[in-house]
């Protein structure tokens, strides 16, 4: 049996008898609703609730932030404002090599129209697996088949130049 | 006798109770569509679908769907039977995905800046790069058709053939009508304290602020349908697929969150051709390719007063607004869609993509 086909009930709501009061009071309950959530008391009471968790939490997230950082620092580990800046340099990084991309697909058109580049089916695999390289990089080396028994196999090679 | 009654009908009830809670807690298989990863930057991905017709038999404009950045775009690709893009894959259609990903706090200063014409544009050149064609289609949905909107009044000459945009969210002048501009007004709504201590707007919060809009419809009466439903597989299916999706938050990058609230929620800059996108104006009129505005009627999250006024701001000769009955979501995942809506979009499209 299917996973679909395993999830139905396949018995009688024993609240049948009750559905059309429900939905009635439900109707009118989501009407009423509707109009309390458009009030412009509604947008009040809401901005004053949202201001004052804000304002009650912002000494303990300061509190929060200060001693992580100095923790972390005493662990000679980065903060989470070093790892963000790093990753954003990583960004800058990425726009570089597809700026470096947009002209090796340029160059590569050139020598196409002129009579000697590869058919755009190669270039096809070759763009979308360059894609699918970088990706697996960005997912670690746990996450990629392989990557143990390469890292197994470098061992053995260090092994061998001692 | 009674007494057999009640005990069947205890056991009945622990049984629907039983499969309500596992299709509730669950995750359905969505997204299944076969494609390929071509392009990635930072977060954003860009795939290609696998094409089911030989190449003879396809069209040559790629199509490039642009979903928001606080959602996933799964919701193009539901699942298997019932996805949009499975639907334009089987009619020949060349299909890309652009996924924006999670923005993490290295990218709370993003903005629609930077997606409209740094991301947009590049993921755009990989599309012509792998067709090997120069011209295009766009679909944006929601602020996804925001940003295609951007990007085709800012780069009108990079091939852009059709753009479609699905519940634009891109006029604002109607406050009346916009509970979400009641909402961030700055007299209840402190954005920039908000951003202070979020960095980025957190998902769920964005998620609260669409269910709230019809709380008793979101919050109690979609479990009761799932709950009045449960002896109906296909209708569970649908649910959980859907819920799936609704549940996935992703947070919203602050500096875009900053920019959608203070100069189009509450100045209506792009319609006023008043938005400024590094250090470009933003010129509606600049809009030149064929253009597909599809409204949803009962839309309560982008109402059609938001998509309906670009039609007369464009610079478009082949343009066309396409009402049809249904929500924001509906109309393209909803049970009519594969009948209504992806069949228009299909057709609107079939006579502008050889």
């Amino acid at each position: 049996m299917s996973e679909s086909e395993n999830n139905h009930a396949g018995t009688s709501d024993p609240f049948e008898p009750l559905r059309a009061i429900r939905d009635k009071y439900l109707d009118a309950m989501a009407k009423s609703m509707v109009e309390t959530v458009n009030s412009e008391s509604y947008a009040q009471a809401t901005g004053a609730m949202l201001e004052g968790y804000l304002t009650s939490t912002a000494p303990l997230r300061e509190a929060m932030d200060k001693s992580m950082t100095q923790a972390l620092q005493q662990m000679s580990l980065p903060s989470r404002q070093e790892v963000a800046a790093l990753a954003e340099r990583f960004t800058h990084v990425e726009m570089r090599l597809d700026d470096m991309d947009a002209k090796l697909d340029r160059i590569v058109q050139a020598l196409r129209s002129e009579g000697h580049g590869a058919s755009p089916e190669a270039e096809q695999a070759a763009a979308g697996g360059a894609a699918a390289e970088q990706e697996k990089k960005r997912t670690g080396p746990a996450s990629r088949p392989g990557a143990r028994g390469r890292l197994v196999r470098n061992r053995g090679a260090a092994r061998k130049r001692s | 006798m009674d007494q057999v009654v009640a005990v069947d009908g205890v056991a009945g009830l622990a049984k629907r109770l039983q499969v309500f809670t596992r299709v509730v807690t669950t995750k359905a298989a969505i997204a299944q569509t076969p494609k390929q990863l071509v392009w990635a930057l930072n977060k954003a991905k860009l795939y290609r679908y696998t094409p089911v017709l030989p190449a003879e038999k396809r069209y040559r404009i790629p199509l490039l769907l642009i979903f928001a950045i606080m959602n996933r775009p799964s919701i193009l690709d539901l699942r298997p039977g019932h996805s949009f893009v499975e639907f334009m894959v089987s009619q020949g259609y060349d299909v890309y995905l652009l996924d924006w990903g999670v923005p993490g706090l290295e990218d709370k200063e993003m903005k629609l800046d930077d997606y409209a014409i740094e991301y947009l544009p590049r993921a755009i050149r990989k599309v012509k790069a792998m067709a090997g064609v120069e011209e295009f289609s766009l679909l944006g949905w929601c602020i996804g058709a925001l940003l295609t909107t951007i990007y085709a009044a800012l780069r009108s000459d990079e091939g852009l053939r059709n753009l479609l945009l699905l519940t634009a969210p891109l006029d604002f002048s109607n406050r009346e009508g916009l509970t979400f501009a009641r909402w961030t007004d700055e007299r209840y709504f402190d954005v920039e304290k908000v951003l202070a201590a979020f960095g980025n707007m957190p998902g769920e919060m964005i998620d609260y602020g669409a269910k709230a809009l019809k709380p008793v419809e979101n919050y109690i009466g979609n479990y009761c349908k799932l709950w009045d439903n449960l002896d109906d597989p296909r209708v569970v299916e649908s649910w959980q697929a859907m819920n799936t999706w609704v549940t996935d938050n992703v947070p919203l990058a602050g500096g875009a969150y900053r920019q959608l609230i203070v100069e189009l929620y509450r100045k209506n800059r792009l319609m006023k051709n008043e938005l400024m996108v590094r250090g470009e104006r933003v010129d509606l009129g600049k809009i030149r390719a064929n253009l597909l505005t599809v409204i949803a009627e009962a839309d309560h999250i982008t109402p059609p007063c938001q998509s309906e006024s670009i039609m007369a701001k464009v610079g478009s000769q082949d343009k066309e607004l396409y009402r049809i009955p249904g929500g924001h979501i509906g109309i393209m995942a909803g049970s009519a869609a594969p009948r209504t809506t992806w069949p228009h979009i299909e057709r609107w499209l079939s006579a502008r993509s050889r």
